[in-house]
């Protein structure tokens, strides 16, 4: 293990590497260019036994990837907002066939109109595909779960893709010290690979044929209890890394609690923001105001019996980066449906890289406590009223 | 040692309990082609007529490693494939089956990125020219003048010349084909799977259903696409146009037998007027010199 001065695509980057991938199948877009073009540049220098094959669109991208993996072989992608869209009918083909991949979600706001900053939607967009999806909140866990992530869905209990989403730029560009495991350390955590079926001309098997509606629908319900048995393999495998890879982090359980144990109030957040979150919590713990915050980390599978410990007994406040149009946010609902009865409030905010730091959470968190109704929308800043219409000069 | 049809046809790949129709050109193609092929190939089937013809899973009746995927999907998972074989070492061919629909169409990207990058693939197009697992749409490779269910008074635009784009992308191996002429096509093949890099092979499959003609005349059909010199048989090697003997008349416009012959033994064409007839034969006379430029040398593409 070393430590190094990188950004989160770059910490991305070593997962990759060090994981020995076999097959990536890349195409840029922004915010995780950086990934693929590191990859690239590992590879013209000799350092990475990854074959890469530059397909020409995200769907071809993610088909590309999950055609190796049916062929035996440990294989990844990256996208990001119109990407993982168009990508989507592929990502749903993977976890339909119980195929072990691993694809980083650099997040990023869905058009129109273009916007390149960061928010949750794109990710968010994928929740009933049947892939676990994990989300980073430094660069330091977008590599270790990335890592993980191999561990985690070759398992004969798992035997589903995986997605690891890390907040655009915020975690992407921005350089932070992380600790770099050594190959060594990494070969012993990742056993050689694992799937339920190969395409194989010795063993010739047909993987996506027709199925009759009754095998079909038994198919469907084995992703659904792959999802919830996968919270045993998470966790073991969260311990195994912090025993055998890198010494700190948290994960030991799905889900992360900060100063919660005492708090009459809980903040729900996921993402880069958790840390802004718990800086607040921190200046307004001085402040006499009992505040913790629970960070959600896995949104599928969705960690119920932790959430229900967590955050029962207290008024609770879910920050959502994604919106459900016309619902509300899509961890407010998550959460609302674990804990039904309990004193539950969403804001939505952060959209389109609206920028949110522990000044503007200190605000809300003030807001949601003196005035438990009425916010659900926060903008940091004065904004004017929007015209659908270009507005014209009329003389 | 050169098979007869009846030793092409034992030789397959191709198991019992197929759900194609009676007279399905492409479960002939798959005979065919297998018997070509071998053993060592995966064959990615996307949507299409393939994926029900295969019969209900977990079984199949395709005795390959079968992927079957999306539509846009082919030629992009037969590169992972093939990336993944050499990673392991293995001499395995990666094979994508597609209809026209998924060649011309939705699919369009995704070959022209796997040619321009000359992944070492086998694509086989099996061209009935509409979206017949639908129920008989229009596609890009539907001719002018043939009526589908979304053109009932016929297409008005003309075929989509899938070869040609293909051979503008200059990959090594570029072929056309029917299944009225099972020997040419295995020939072909064999010589696409030995090829390393892009090949591309589009068969002719007349279909009874969308075509209307009788199951029992499919090859008939076929023979005479190529006999009037609707379909061309030719192969393109690194840049060199090979006629196929069975339509070297074509190249003298003369010797052609007429359209009309073609046109009249199936009931997609039964509106078509003198105007879209016209039309059909200007695509083909076109079609035929370019041909032609090729193959004495003057024109590469
Ligand atoms: S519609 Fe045509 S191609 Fe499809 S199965 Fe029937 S005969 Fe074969």
């Amino acid at each position: 293990m070393m430590e190094k001065v990188i950004s989160g695509n770059d910490a991305v980057a070593l997962a990759v590497k060090l994981s020995r991938v076999k097959v990536t199948g890349i195409y840029p877009i922004t915010p995780q260019t950086y990934i693929i073009e590191s990859l690239s540049e590992m590879k013209d220098r000799g350092e990475l036994e990854t074959e890469i094959i530059r397909v020409e669109s995200e769907h071809s991208a993610m088909a590309a990837t999950f055609g190796a993996a049916a062929a035996g072989v440990r294989a990844y992608t990256a996208t990001a907002s119109q990407g993982l869209l168009y990508m989507h009918e592929m990502v749903w083909w993977v976890a339909g066939s119980r195929i072990p991949v691993v694809m980083t979600v650099g997040t990023r706001a869905v058009g129109p109109p273009w916007n390149i900053w960061n928010e949750h939607t794109d990710f968010m967009s994928e929740r009933d595909s049947g892939w676990i999806m994990a989300f980073a909140s430094t660069p330091q866990e977008a590599m270790d779960l990335s890592i993980m992530a191999f561990r985690i869905t070759e398992d004969e209990r798992v035997f589903l893709p995986m997605m690891v989403g890390m907040d655009g730029f915020i975690l992407s560009h921005t350089k932070t010290r992380v600790y770099v495991p050594s190959q060594e350390e990494v070969d012993s955590y990742l056993p050689p690979r694992r799937q339920p079926y190969v395409l194989d001309p010795e063993d010739p098997i047909a993987m996506g044929n027709m199925f009759s509606p009754e095998d079909y629908m038994k198919l469907r319900e084995s992703i659904h209890r792959a999802q919830i048995a996968s919270k045993e393999v998470i966790v073991e495998a969260g311990k195994e890394y912090m025993k055998r890879v890198v010494p700190i982090g948290s994960y030991s359980t799905l889900n992360e609690s900060y100063k919660l144990e005492d708090a009459d109030y809980a903040v729900v957040v996921m993402g880069a923001w958790s840390l802004d979150a718990m800086q607040a919590v921190d200046e307004l713990r001085k402040e006499w105001l009992k505040v913790g915050v629970y960070r959600i980390r896995f949104v599928r599978p969705w960690a119920e019996e932790e959430v229900v410990k967590a955050l029962k007994d207290k008024s609770v406040l879910v920050l959502d980066r994604s919106v459900s149009f016309g619902r509300g946010g899509q961890l407010y609902t998550e959460v609302k449906a674990s804990l039904p009865d309990a004193d539950i409030k969403g804001v939505i905010t952060g959209l389109g890289g609206v920028s949110i730091g522990k000044n503007e959470m200190k605000a809300i968190i003030r807001k949601f406590v003196e005035r438990p109704q009425g916010i659900e929308w926060f903008y940091p800043k004065e904004v004017g009223k929007i015209e659908l219409r270009s507005p014209r000069y009329i003389k | 040692m050169s098979l007869g049809v009846r030793d092409i046809l034992n030789k397959h790949k191709l198991m019992p309990g197929t759900s194609a129709c009676p007279g399905c050109p492409e479960n002939i193609a798959m005979r065919i082609i297998s018997t070509a092929l071998g053993e060592n190939a995966v064959f990615v089937v996307v949507a299409g007529c393939s994926s029900v013809i295969q019969g209900m899973g977990p079984n199949s009746a395709y005795n390959y490693p079968i992927l079957n995927v999306a539509f846009a999907a082919g030629p992009a998972a037969a590169s992972g494939i093939a990336a993944a074989m050499r990673t392991k070492g293995k001499n395995v061919k990666a094979v994508v089956w597609a209809g026209d629909g998924g060649t011309a169409d939705i699919g369009m990207a995704s070959l022209s990125g796997a040619a321009e990058r000359n992944e070492d693939i086998l694509y086989i197009c099996v061209d009935n020219e509409a979206y017949m697992n639908t129920g008989g749409q229009r596609s890009g490779s539907t001719p002018i003048g043939a009526s589908t269910t979304t053109t009932p008074s016929g297409k008005r635009h003309n075929k989509k010349n899938i070869p040609f784009i293909m051979m503008a992308h200059r990959v090594p191996y570029v072929a056309t084909a029917s299944v009225g002429y099972p020997h040419d096509l295995m020939e072909k093949i064999k010589k696409a799977k030995e090829i390393r890099g892009f090949s591309y092979v589009q068969v002719l499959c007349p279909d009874p259903y969308g075509w209307m003609f009788e199951p029992s005349k499919t090859a008939e059909v076929a023979k005479l696409a190529v006999q009037t010199c609707y379909w061309p048989l030719f192969e393109y090697e690194n840049g060199v146009l090979r006629i196929s003997d069975e339509c070297l008349h074509c190249l003298d416009k003369r010797t052609r037998k007429p359209i009309e012959e073609f046109l009249k033994i199936q009931g997609r064409f039964k509106h078509v007027d003198q105007q879209k007839i016209k039309e059909l034969e200007e695509y083909v006379d076109e079609m035929w010199e370019k041909l032609r430029l090729m193959y004495k040398g003057n024109l590469k593409l």
